[in-house]
């Protein structure tokens, strides 16, 4: 080995182990100096409001309300930044980001978030926000009963902005090929999932598969649309009622007639979405703008009446989607500023038709846009009034509701019903053990 | 020619040693690295261990400290000691997890083994488009898994599906593959085959690729039939890559979240919930923090234990 190549070797030597430091140091440094610059960089005397938003429709929507954001100008010269939070482990990526003290300012998120969020102390109470619209008017056009869930002891945890409903939708081709009456109580529903099951369609469609919440929210429903539910009135753990029994029993009575599609349990959203368009499902609990998801927009896809229950009750379930604001942010009066103004702009989304989902405010549901569609005048009309939310018979949301929803419990008690594989009781029994042993005391 | 003499001659024909050769190994050297050599190794490998540290040891002690309290994502909460591995080793979902990765990963092990076996050793043959035929197995692997599965959900979700309608049409009923619980265990193990055996078929091609076919030559030459050089020769000579591909292939498998989770995740009444499946569900459905970890734990040093008397099995190859 001559000289040049001895030096050559001891420069990459040196070389290769300066560049590995760098490397290694640059994750270092860049942590060192991340955190405190996340919250405020910019935006005047108010900072930057990081608001985060989820996918709640298509991209366009996404691009609507990064618009509105940034839109947003503060007295104090505040501003308003846009940032998309996909929905797989999205409450991994707000625990982690509010921990490290680079979460948002204002968000979205899941329907019971804020409540989580509210018992670890990252939450700021928006009392001052609903002073706010009381005085600019927009309180009064909030639609009934939509905000009383986000009251609690010490204020209200957050601000509904867009109701995600479950009502039932049939087919109506399907109903005059069976020569069948809309169901109206359960009887009926009985009877038009047996004339249905005679024309190839089914009278129940639900699905449990992966990612799928439907059948989930199909048992609750029947649950509440009996009077019952998983909580009592006063918040506590109450799923072996008498209601919830007979409700149960009445389901498997339809899985057992074969009104619910044996492979219902492996549906997921997408197969479900599939059964509707292929004319196989007659009649099922779904959400709001049901043809536009399913892609058959020829008028035969319908929102059915509300059903009554054997002891007189009507009732299905809503998830009111809500805004929050949080602890860590720059300025608490612009987050509420942001807040305020965020919420007087939510008319653009549903006038350019990018929302799947109820809004808030009256005057949104009187826009044509909205109202110009049957089936929504229908859902304000006749199931809003009697939606109640996965806290019923409870009245407030509470944190124990997220474990509620999408939990392990409640989809093996979902998943065993539309098979059949226990009786009523027993199912109840351990969706009840299971729900106990995960909610906090 | 007899039986000994066969024996003798494939122990000779896999050492490498031709007819009338001595088979004599070279004297190993032996090298003594000197101290500033030493010394440059160090600083070498000190950036690495230092990022290993942190990207691996800090997780790994959070961890620790959150299986063994009973907080939540966001916060630590008290110390339960070792009341959430006690929890978790007494609940029935969890030894029912336990059963199907065990089962998924049996099966997911050798059955993409043998596939990709057979098929290593099919494109050894030289067939036209034998590239092609390489390039087009290599697919399942390649493709994203977001991809294949919803492939599969297509081919067997609905009673209408492909496969269902075969089935059908065939006189055999109309199997609800992801609906029926033992179905459903079979599609997503037969899945898992069909995404890893093209890995397999790399690893095993690799060490076929190495092998001498003068051995062979040998073999024959010594009245070897083709079946016993495929057991005496072909597979003691491939063990060692045999053995780390199945420690690979048992890693995948045991830690494989959206091989199931995509296709059923988790069902039909936790059917196919595995170890993995059930650690996630439990922290991010359930936000049990504590037997959530606890669960991703016991599967860590399951998986230790696995890959050491694996890595054994290697060691022991490499001697003989």
């Amino acid at each position: 080995m001559n000289a040049t190549s001895e030096q050559r070797r001891s420069f990459s030597r040196r070389g290769f182990l300066g560049l590995t430091a760098a490397a290694a140091a640059a994750p270092l440094l860049a942590a060192c100096g991340g955190g405190s610059a996340s919250q405020g960089g910019g935006g005047g005397a108010g900072g930057t409001i990081k608001f985060w938003d989820m996918p709640w429709a298509t991209p366009a929507y996404n691009d609507a309300a990064k618009g509105i954001a940034e839109g947003f100008s503060g007295a104090n010269g505040a501003k308003a930044s846009y940032q998309i939070i996909q929905w797989n482990n999205f409450y991994q990526t707000f625990s982690s980001a509010i921990a490290s003290k680079t979460g948002p300012a204002v968000s979205t998120g899941g329907g019971f978030q804020a409540f989580q969020f509210e018992q670890q102390g990252q939450i700021a109470y928006a009392d001052k926000v609903i002073d706010k619209l009381k005085a600019n008017g927009q309180f009064d056009d909030f639609l009934p009963g939509v905000l009383d869930p986000f009251k609690s002891a010490k204020g209200y945890v957050a601000v509904p902005w867009q109701l995600d409903m479950r009502v039932f939708w049939y087919r109506k081709s399907l109903f005059d090929k069976a020569n069948v009456a809309l169901p109206t109580d359960w009887p009926s529903l009985l009877e038009a999932g047996k004339a249905l099951k005679k024309v190839g369609a089914f009278g129940f469609t639900t699905g449990a598969g992966a990612g799928n919440n439907y059948a989930n929210h199909s048992m609750i429903m029947m649950m509440v649309n009996n009077g019952g539910g998983v909580w009592n009135k006063d918040g506590e753990l109450d799923l072996m009622n008498d209601r919830n029994v007979e409700a149960m029993e009445f389901v498997l009575e339809l899985v057992s007639n074969g009104i619910i599609d044996p492979a219902a349990v492996s549906y997921t959203t997408d197969n479900m979405s599939a059964q509707w368009k292929d004319g196989k499902a007659g009649y099922g609990l779904f959400q709001v703008n049901v043809p536009q998801r399913v892609g058959d927009t020829s008028g035969d896809l319908m929102v059915a009446d509300p059903i009554t229950g054997p002891h007189g009750d009507k009732a299905t379930i809503v998830f009111p989607n809500n805004i929050m604001m949080y602890t860590n942010t720059p300025s608490q009066d612009a987050s509420e500023e942001f807040l305020v103004y965020y919420l007087g702009q939510l008319k653009q989304l549903w006038q350019k038709k990018l929302m799947s989902a109820l809004p808030v405010f009256k005057s949104i549901t009187e826009m044509p846009e909205f109202a110009n569609d049957p089936n929504n005048v229908k859902i304000v009309k006749e199931w809003q009034p009697i939606a109640k939310t996965f806290a019923a018979q409870g009245s407030t949301l509470n944190a124990n509701l997220a474990a509620l929803d999408g939990g392990q419990a409640l989809n093996q008690f979902s998943q065993t019903i539309i098979t059949g594989k226990a009786d009523a009781k027993t199912a109840l029994q351990t969706f009840q053990s299971g729900l106990e042993s995960v909610l906090k005391k | 020619m007899s039986s000994t003499t066969t024996q003798s001659g494939l122990a000779r024909a896999r050492r490498g040693v031709a007819p009338g050769g001595t088979g004599t190994v070279p004297g190993k050297r032996k090298s003594k690295l000197s101290a500033q050599a030493t010394r440059t190794f160090f600083w070498l490998l000190l950036p690495s261990v230092v990022l290993l540290v942190l990207i691996h040891g800090y997780p790994l002690v959070y961890a620790a400290v959150q299986a063994t309290h009973d907080g939540d994502l966001l916060q630590t909460g008290n110390f339960v000691g070792g009341q959430n591995f006690a929890t978790v080793l007494t609940s029935p979902a969890f030894w029912k997890a336990a059963q199907f990765t065990l089962w998924f990963t049996i099966v997911g092990v050798f059955g993409s083994w043998l596939v990709g076996l057979g098929l290593a050793l099919l494109l050894r043959t030289k067939i036209p488009g034998g590239g092609t035929f390489k390039v087009l197995l290599l697919l399942p692997w390649v493709v994203p898994i977001v991809v294949s599965s919803t492939a599969w959900n297509w081919l067997v979700a609905t009673p209408d599906s492909l496969i269902p309608s075969l089935f059908r049409n065939l006189g055999m009923g109309t199997p609800l593959f992801l609906a029926d619980p033992t179905l459903a265990a079979v599609t997503v193990m037969v899945f898992k085959v069909w995404v890893s055996f093209p890995f397999m078929m790399m690893m095993i091609s690799a060490a076929l690729a190495s092998v001498d076919t003068t051995v062979y030559e040998a073999a024959s030459m010594d009245g070897a039939s083709r079946w016993q050089q495929f057991t005496q020769i072909t597979l003691p000579l491939i063990a060692r890559s045999t053995y780390i591909s199945w420690i690979l292939m048992t890693i995948f498998c045991v830690n494989d979240f959206p091989t199931i989770y995509l296709l059923t995740g988790g069902g039909p009444v936790n059917a196919t919930t595995s170890l993995v499946v059930l650690a996630y569900r439990t922290v991010f459905q359930d936000f049990a923090t504590g037997p959530g970890v606890a669960i991703a734990f016991l599967m860590t040093m399951t998986l230790v234990v696995i890959s050491v008397i694996l890595y054994r099995q290697i060691r022991k190859s490499s001697v003989e």
